[in-house]
């Protein structure tokens, strides 16, 4: 609440990647700006890996260990032994008030200190990244085996959307009172930017009036760019002029770039984030295809920069869309997909519209601020 | 039945001269001609002749047969009118002293200082436009009204400190929930008055609107309205150029307005003033406004002058600029809210609403409006304690700003000064500012624009994003430091 003082803490977050040192995808960003929201009523300590000095950024501590192993679990479980140890160098004088992990990378650091205020934050589970299948290899076993064990031994569990709550109440009994459900955040003038859009589109070879459909994301199963693909075949025939951009790289390129031989459709693989920011201000719509998705970061950036979004009733995207006040949702199949996709190009006064009411959304409910809120209240439920 | 408040808003901008371009000959004393636009004499004698002169006219009879309302009118404004308009200053005057009329206060320069984060320049112009009220028309506004009523908390205890009875604001659903705003109600001590928002937009908006079921509006249905509403007492607030100018009068407008009173005495609905509202009428209740509302569009809140990333850089650019106003009156010209106005990228009838008052497109507006605040700046410069602090942190031209771009080309973000680009280091992605430290763009940058050799010399040294960010952003806080 504003105007009331509230008790200063001092607060670990275990993340196996941050966005000033190792930083792999989007969790880094999600951690990194929690931490970073958090530091400005709090103290807080950053436990990860990363091969420079600690270091203390907008008053966030971090410390880093050297991790290593043979394999992904024996690399964790090296890396939650450096965690620890570096934990117990900051716990002396005062002691930590609550001890917040991230994913189950670092789920042995949280055995190790498993009577303090623990809380676990879900952002996926092996299952939802494995396109929602069992999986029958070892790692798969030991992962999944590590994410339930955290559920079971954190005293308070959060996930990203009400999707990811309920997968994990089945997928690991954790049951519902445990489990609170807190969104990512956003900044959203991270991605919104003034340009020159026809400007953009020129340096792709695209008229700078032809309406361009952005797709953004890992060319795997889970994230449905075939969906995309087969939907833009069925778009043409409507808009002759549409063009289609996929940046990403992945699995299924090859495949993709296959199908759609005769299409309008640029694979420019991977880009660096300024080229992001660039393609996501000059496009006139974002599609997310998805098949599985627990939150779908990609919509609170597409809404930061006012884009119009199709995006598949799945997950978070489900959750966070209302259908026609901010975006346009579509089961993840071509035909629907191709049929929210025309909606949106034969009328592109609406889909501009549609943009601005999801920044207006943005700014109401994803700001880091709020959503810092949110999590200090999880962090108050433990002890209660 | 309740009674019926009109007030009007009457105001009129210095707009910024669209062809402006720097020019060192221009002397300080003809730097208003080289700044400001001729445009605005000619508006001001359409408004004048449309609406400030006919509609003046007609309500001075009204009033003279018993019609009571409340005028507001910008310190702007009367500069211009005292220019070019004689006549309609001289009707201006008999209003101001006619016995069923009311003079509100408001900032001399229908000004965006109230959202400053220090409020001394707002009580300054507050009090300015007090003395103009004063020495013009020999009254003393009682009740405040704020640019475009904008209005929270913090702006409600400070117009209760200067000792005003009562401020308006808009009635706004989401802060009075099931609420009327046909009530009086009180936020931190001081009475509020609440726009009925329904009731002058039909007049303000939807008059012309063919595709409104009540097109066409008549002053008979228009009271009856009034009438059937609950309540105490119903304020109407419109821009008084709606009367001629925003509406012409072929929509029939002045007919409208000519037979409101006499539709409104036959409802038995009675015109009172907002000092007498204080007086007859006792708060309901408390209203606790924590965000900023005000009047504008659909959103109610400050958006249709800081609502996109382009207002906020100039706004900023603006507040700081502060420390460089050794002459304060060009400065406080740039504080109209007007000129921040035309800098939105609204859509919908908002947008539409905009355009129309707009008369240059909201990117060239931005431009023009930076290109005269840095050319302001690096002329106050000159005359100040700590010049080499001062050229490095000023707000720059489009042209000398620092724009980031990837191998690809421009990414988006401008940095107008040294604050924005220190704020900027955060924001633009990782790979954007590598790309600039591994040519030695910021250090070009930062010699050639902002002349500080020793930051340039320090920068060459830094390889990545956080030392860089870390370095620039501590010398910032220490020129300013040699500033203040």
């Amino acid at each position: 609440m504003e105007g009331t003082i509230v008790e200063s803490l001092k607060i670990a977050i275990f993340c196996w990647e941050s966005l000033y040192a190792e930083r792999v995808g989007g969790l880094a960003r999600a951690a990194t700006h929690l931490a970073e929201t958090l530091a400005k009523h709090h103290e807080v300590h950053y436990f990860t890996r990363g091969w420079i000095q600690d270091q203390t950024i907008k008053g966030v501590h971090y410390h880093y260990c050297q991790p290593s192993g043979n394999n992904i679990v024996e690399y964790c479980d090296s890396m939650s032994q450096g965690m620890i140890g570096n934990f117990h160098r900051f716990d002396k004088n005062r002691k930590f008030d609550y001890l917040h992990f991230n994913d189950w990378h670092a789920v042995q650091a949280l055995h190790t200190l498993q009577d303090r205020n623990t809380i676990l934050t879900y952002h996926s589970t092996e299952y939802g990244r494995n396109g929602n299948q069992f999986g029958d290899w070892w790692e798969y076993k030991e992962i999944s085996g590590k994410e339930w064990y955290g559920g079971l031994i954190a005293k308070r569990v959060t996930a990203v959307s009400a999707t990811l709550k309920n997968e994990v109440m089945q997928l690991y009994n954790v049951p519902d009172w445990k489990c609170d459900v807190v969104p990512n955040g956003v900044v959203p003038r991270e991605f919104r930017a003034e340009i020159d859009a026809g400007n953009v589109k020129q340096a792709y070879g695209i008229h700078p009036f032809a309406p361009l459909i952005l797709f953004i994301g890992r060319l795997v199963y889970q994230k449905g760019p075939d969906l995309l693909v087969e939907a833009v075949r069925k778009v043409c025939q409507d808009h002759w002029d549409a063009k289609v951009i996929v940046a990403g790289d992945g699995d299924m390129r090859q495949f993709l770039a296959e199908r759609a031989k005769d299409l309008p459709v640029n694979f420019v693989g991977y880009i660096p984030d300024s080229e992001y920011v660039r393609l996501l201000n000059a496009c006139d719509l974002v599609v997310i295809p998805s098949r599985n998705e627990p939150f779908g970061l990609v919509l609170l950036e597409a809404w930061s920069a006012e884009k119009g979004v199709v995006a598949s009733n799945v997950g978070g995207l489900s959750e966070n869309i209302d259908a026609f006040v901010d975006g346009v949702k579509v089961e993840p199949d071509p035909d629907s997909l191709a049929w929210g996709i025309n909606s949106m190009m034969d009328d592109p006064e609406n889909a501009i519209a549609l943009g601005k009411r999801g920044r207006k959304k943005v700014d109401r409910m994803f700001l880091w601020g709020p959503i810092g809120r949110k999590i200090t209240e999880t962090y108050s439920r433990v002890i209660a | 039945m309740p009674a019926v408040s009109f007030g009007f808003e009457v105001h009129q901008p210095y707009r910024l001269n669209r062809h402006f371009a720097p020019d060192p000959k221009v002397k300080r004393k003809d730097l208003l001609n080289l700044y400001f636009d001729d445009i605005n004499r000619e508006l001001l004698l359409r408004v004048a002749e449309k609406c400030y002169i006919p509609a003046t006219t007609m309500v001075l009879e009204m009033m003279d047969a018993g019609f009571s309302c409340a005028f507001s009118f910008s310190g702007t404004l009367i500069e211009q009118v005292e220019k070019w308009s004689p006549d309609s200053l001289a009707l201006f005057e008999q209003v101001a002293t006619h016995r069923n009329a009311e003079i509100l206060a408001q900032t001399y320069y229908h000004s965006i200082a109230s959202c400053f984060h220090d409020k001394a320049e707002f009580t300054e112009q507050v009090r300015m436009h007090a003395n103009l009220m004063h020495d013009l028309f020999h009254t003393d506004p009682a009740v405040f009204e704020n640019t475009e009523f904008t209005f929270n908390n913090e702006i409600a205890t400070h117009i209760k400190d200067m000792g005003f009875a009562g401020i308006f604001t808009e009635g706004v659903d989401r802060i009075l929930g099931w609420r009327s705003p046909n009530y009086l109600y009180t936020c931190r001590d001081i009475p509020v008055l609440l726009r009925n928002t329904q009731l002058s937009d039909d007049i303000a908006f939807r008059f012309t609107n063919r595709s409104w079921d009540m097109y066409p509006l008549t002053a008979d249905t228009y009271a009856k309205w009034v009438a059937q509403s609950h309540g105490d007492v119903v304020n109407v607030f419109l821009d008084y150029e709606s009367f001629g100018e925003h509406l012409w009068p072929e929509t029939g407008i002045f007919d409208f307005l000519r037979y409101l009173p006499e539709e409104l005495s036959a409802q038995g609905v009675s015109t009172i003033l907002p000092s007498k509202v204080l007086a007859d009428y006792s708060p309901v209740g408390t209203i606790d406004v924590t965000e900023t509302i005000s009047w504008a569009d659909i959103e109610k809140d400050t958006s249709a002058w800081m609502g996109n990333d382009r207002q906020r850089a100039a706004f900023f650019a603006l507040q700081a600029a502060c420390s460089y106003a050794k002459d304060k009156q060009v400065w406080r010209y740039l504080q109209t809210s007007d000129h921040f106005y035309y800098m939105a990228s609204k859509y919908g009838s908002c947008g539409e609403v905009h355009s129309y008052f707009c008369y240059l497109e909201g990117d060239d507006a931005f431009k023009t409006y930076m290109r005269i605040l840095a050319d302001y700046e690096e002329r106050n410069i000159r005359g100040m304690k700590n010049r080499k602090a001062a050229k490095t942190l000023r707000t720059l031209s489009p042209e000398n700003a620092f724009h980031f771009a990837s191998p690809a080309g421009f990414i988006g973000y401008t940095a107008y000064n040294l604050d924005q680009f220190c704020e900027l280091l955060h924001i633009v992605p990782k790979d954007s500012i590598q790309h600039h430290l591994d040519r030695g763009d910021f250090a070009c940058w930062i010699t050639d624009v902002l002349g500080d050799t020793n930051l340039a010399e320090s920068i060459k040294e830094c390889r990545e994003r956080q030392e860089l960010t870390n370095l620039v952003c501590e010398w910032r806080e220490r020129l300013w430091s040699h500033l203040k």
